[in-house]
């Protein structure tokens, strides 16, 4: 019987969309989301509903952390995220293989790289009139 | 009355007498309804290896009596486990770059530096 068929063939997808479940239905609407993170996403609160389903659950990820981190921290975040979210993964990936690999290099070169990149920001901030990023040294 | 006293042994034995006396297409409609009859025991005793909480039984007369149905149906399940984990084996990584990505973002170095 072809109605048979389409039972068991309904039957199937529907069990295997249940065993899925569990990892689909972690993100939300931004209403859904805690004080907390909608504090520490206030930067992607206009856009959050319009964001991938991955993409929103990248960012929930993200803003655990935020409790944790000084008031400093917390504004740098805020400056840096919507940059981050406009980066393709790829992009996210070399990210981070940069950072690590920058972590390595010996303290002293490496504030010397960081002298160098806050003073490259500082001149074109004060180029476009925007306000640079602060540091901590 | 001679019929009260039939027991087991001469029910068989008037059967085999009677089964001898059948005609050609009668045996062998008997003969198919036996061997369809045995079929579906077979697929039933299948049932088993799909006990999945008793989802297999519950759902036993909906994938149907045939073993093709409940090989696809294996493949099906099969594919839904292997997306799963796939999709749980990302999810886990990702929490791990969380922490890379935070230090990225708090860090006093703009992302431009790490993206250019």
């Amino acid at each position: 019987m072809w109605t048979n068929g389409i039972v068991r063939w309904l039957s199937t997808i529907v069990l295997a969309a249940l065993m899925c479940l569990p990892v689909l239905a972690d993100a939300g609407s931004w209403a859904e989301l805690t004080p907390v993170q909608q504090e520490a996403l206030a930067p992607l609160g206009k856009d959050w509903n319009m964001l991938a389903n991955k993409q929103q659950q990248h960012f929930i990820k993200l803003s655990n952390h935020y409790a944790k981190l000084t008031p400093e921290k917390k504004e740098r975040l805020h400056k840096q995220l919507v940059a981050w979210s406009k980066l393709t993964p790829e992009q996210r990936k070399r990210a981070r293989e940069k950072y690590i690999a920058f972590s390595k290099v010996p303290p002293e070169k490496r504030e010397q790289v960081k002298q160098m990149l806050r003073e490259q920001e500082a001149r074109k901030a004060a180029a476009s009139g925007v306000q640079p990023i602060p540091a901590t040294h | 009355m001679n019929e009260l006293k039939l027991n087991t042994e001469s029910i068989r034995q008037l059967l085999n007498r009677s089964t001898a006396k059948l005609e050609q297409p009668a045996l062998a409609g008997l003969r198919n309804a036996r061997m369809k009859a045995l079929y579906r025991f077979d697929s039933r005793s299948a049932v088993p290896a799909f006990a999945l909480a008793g989802i297999a039984q519950r759902f036993g007369h909906v994938f149907g009596s045939h073993r093709r149905h409940y090989y696809w149906a294996s493949v099906v399940l099969f594919g839904a486990l292997l997306f799963s984990g796939a999709a749980y084996w990302q999810h886990y990584n990702e929490i791990d770059n969380s922490e890379v990505d935070i230090a990225i973002l708090t860090d006093d170095v703009p992302i431009s530096a790490y993206v250019d």
